[in-house]
């Protein structure tokens, strides 16, 4: 076990984003988390990399307490994330967001290696097979794939061993999408990276993770290995809370009627 | 810079519509350095300066002379080391409005501790004002309260604390004094004619190095640009918003202290702090900063200043009245953002703009 959460909450004032969540990831292992929009899946993942502090529970990273104090912490102990929101800055160039807070510094002056980092960059998309013609081009200039893919590449080529994964095919078109996939495959066969990737597509969560965990209502309600599940009991899950939640939403109206 | 190095694209972007079919390779090349010239950030800032300077050489004797260009100098340095420190802090997406009150403490600061002797005295009255700015970082980053309003206030507060200090009376500047001819420390300090020039091409070179090829400069853009996201790639917000404050008070300060040398006396006057204020905000804006934060220049500002200064010198040897000038700077103001926010539009290729 790589990384373990433990009865973890997190409230953002009144609203109660997790309410006892306990997640366990192995080592090598592609886990998908599901769940409704709201559901906490993001903030999970903001806890696990270091960016919001829990209000209350633990985590443990291989076998050590693990309580991580900023991004810059979490990042050091080899922990890496691509946000929903992607984090980039679109003023800056492709390669300026590849290397953000991971610049390389031609010493012994303080100067920015852009060379490097340009040439680096490039070998990175090369990789993926993602295509973007100018590296100096402000993101802001790039499709949504593009920009997505620059996201993840950012967070694959950091040398983090557990990658979080939000959303990272929201963007992309069939093409694009099935290279991350394949770059995924790929990291999975190497059994060096540990993954958690939050996903709303059930066929890309049944073909690319080893288990997958559903979140509701800020606690972990499902934890299965993929094999052992299918589209049909994943869409029943969920086409059930729907109508829950429709008819509690109903029941309220009626009650303020 | 990103649009510096992409200007090849902006370019074929910026081609439809204008660029017609031309016979000659020189009017071809012309009209290709014309829009390279364009679509750089600073281009239209460029073009407008150009065509303001050759106005006056043409319509008057004296604009074009060594004289002149002296006589010019003090319009124009201060205001492009005032508008380095303010380019920062208004790319990161704050503003400080208390440099000119900066700018008026410094040098009564530097007199107050003259005792000392005077590099030592020079580098307290320096660090004084990097501690106003530390106050307005602390203010903004921390506490939470809009730049707007904290430099407001540290505008008015230093500004009387100044007057409270001084009993509202003019003193000399430390190290001025002309009895035994004009000291080394005053002819580096702003006394020298070029003395400020110097200064400003230093601190300009410096910090646009600063921006374009340090750390300290991209994480200015990127909190600037996307302060969220900047914050989850693990970018400390804060600190990059303190630093900038502390940055663009040591400009005021170190440009307080050089008009001070120059003119040999402080007078403890918060009106004409105010149009410093002004003046140094007006020369980030018309190159081409932008008051949203994340792009901007600090050679921008710099040749924001250079217009600035060259308006209000030609304008003078044209004999214009006192009165008229300020509007002719507020209207040379707007048509400058005007161009710049169109060729800005044309640049990214967008309608973004």
């Amino acid at each position: 076990m790589v990384l373990q959460v433990e009865h973890v909450t997190k409230r953002f004032g009144p609203v109660v984003a997790l309410r006892d969540v306990s997640l366990h990831l192995r080592k090598g292992e592609v886990l998908g988390l599901l769940g409704d929009n709201g559901a906490g899946k993001s903030t999970l993942m903001k806890i696990i990399c270091g960016f919001e502090q829990p209000d209350d529970g633990s985590m443990t990273l291989r076998g050590e307490p693990y309580e991580p104090k900023s991004v810059d912490h979490a990042r050091s102990l080899g922990i890496d994330a691509v946000y929903q929101d992607l984090a980039l800055v679109d003023e800056l160039s492709v390669f300026q967001n590849m290397f953000l807070r991971r610049e390389k510094i031609r010493s012994p002056l303080p100067f920015l290696a852009n060379r490097t980092m340009r040439a680096e960059t490039r070998e990175a998309l090369n990789e993926i097979g993602i295509n973007i013609p100018s590296l100096n081009a402000p993101v802001a200039r790039l499709s949504g794939g593009q920009r997505q893919a620059i996201a993840v590449a950012r967070t694959v080529h950091s040398e983090a061993d557990i990658l979080l994964l939000d959303e990272p095919l929201a963007a992309m078109g069939a093409k694009e999408g099935s290279r991350i996939l394949d770059l995924i495959e790929r990291l999975k066969q190497s059994g060096e990276v540990s993954i958690i990737m939050v996903l709303h597509n059930y066929v890309h969560v049944l073909a690319s993770c080893d288990r997958v965990n559903l979140i509701q209502d800020g606690v972990i309600s499902l934890d299965k290995p993929t094999s052992e599940t299918s589209v049909e009991e994943l869409t029943e899950i969920v086409v059930n809370e729907y109508r829950r939640a429709r008819m509690a939403a109903n029941a309220e109206g009626a009650g303020a009627a | 810079m990103p649009a510096e190095t992409a200007s090849d694209t902006a370019s074929t972007a910026a081609a439809p519509g204008r660029a017609g079919p031309r016979n000659g390779a020189a009017g071809s090349r012309a009209l290709g350095l014309g829009r390279r010239l364009l679509t750089l950030r600073e281009g239209s800032v460029i073009v407008i300066t150009v065509v303001v300077a050759a106005y006056f050489a043409a319509t008057t004797d004296a604009f074009l002379t060594w004289e002149n260009f002296k006589t010019l100098l003090p319009y124009f340095a201060p205001f492009a080391i005032l508008a380095a420190g303010e380019v920062f802090l208004m790319i990161n997406g704050e503003i400080d409005l208390s440099i000119g009150a900066v700018y008026l403490f410094a040098p009564f600061l530097f007199y107050e501790v003259s005792g000392l002797p005077l590099i030592p005295a020079l580098i307290v009255a320096l660090l004084a004002c990097m501690v106003v700015g530390l106050i307005n970082g602390f203010f903004t980053a921390v506490v939470g309260i809009n730049s707007f309003i904290t430099t407001l206030g540290m505008l008015l507060a230093l500004e009387g604390f100044t007057l409270i200090i001084s009993d509202a009376q003019p003193v000399p500047t430390p190290g001025t004094s002309v009895v035994e001819g004009k000291s080394t420390f005053a002819s580096i300090f702003g006394g020298g004619t070029y003395s400020e020039l110097i200064w400003a091409l230093a601190i300009v070179i410096v910090l646009q190095l600063v921006l374009s090829y340090t750390r300290w400069g991209i994480y200015t853009v990127a909190v600037g640009g996307n302060r969220h996201g900047a914050a989850e790639a693990g970018i400390k917000v804060r600190l990059v918003i303190i630093r900038n404050f502390v940055l663009c008070s040591l400009c005021a300060g170190i440009v307080g202290v050089l008009e001070a040398v120059r003119t040999t006396s402080v007078q403890p006057d918060p009106s004409g702090a105010n149009s410093v204020l002004f003046d140094g905000i007006s020369a980030a804006v018309i190159g081409g900063t932008l008051l949203a934060g994340g792009s901007g220049t600090v050679v921008g500002g710099l040749i924001g200043a250079l217009l600035l200064g060259i308006l209000n010198d030609g304008l003078i040897i044209k004999g214009v009245n006192a009165d008229y000038l300020s509007f002719y700077l507020g209207v040379a103001i707007i048509i400058a953002m005007a161009a710049n926010t169109y060729v800005g539009r044309v640049r990214t290729g967008s309608a973004s703009g």
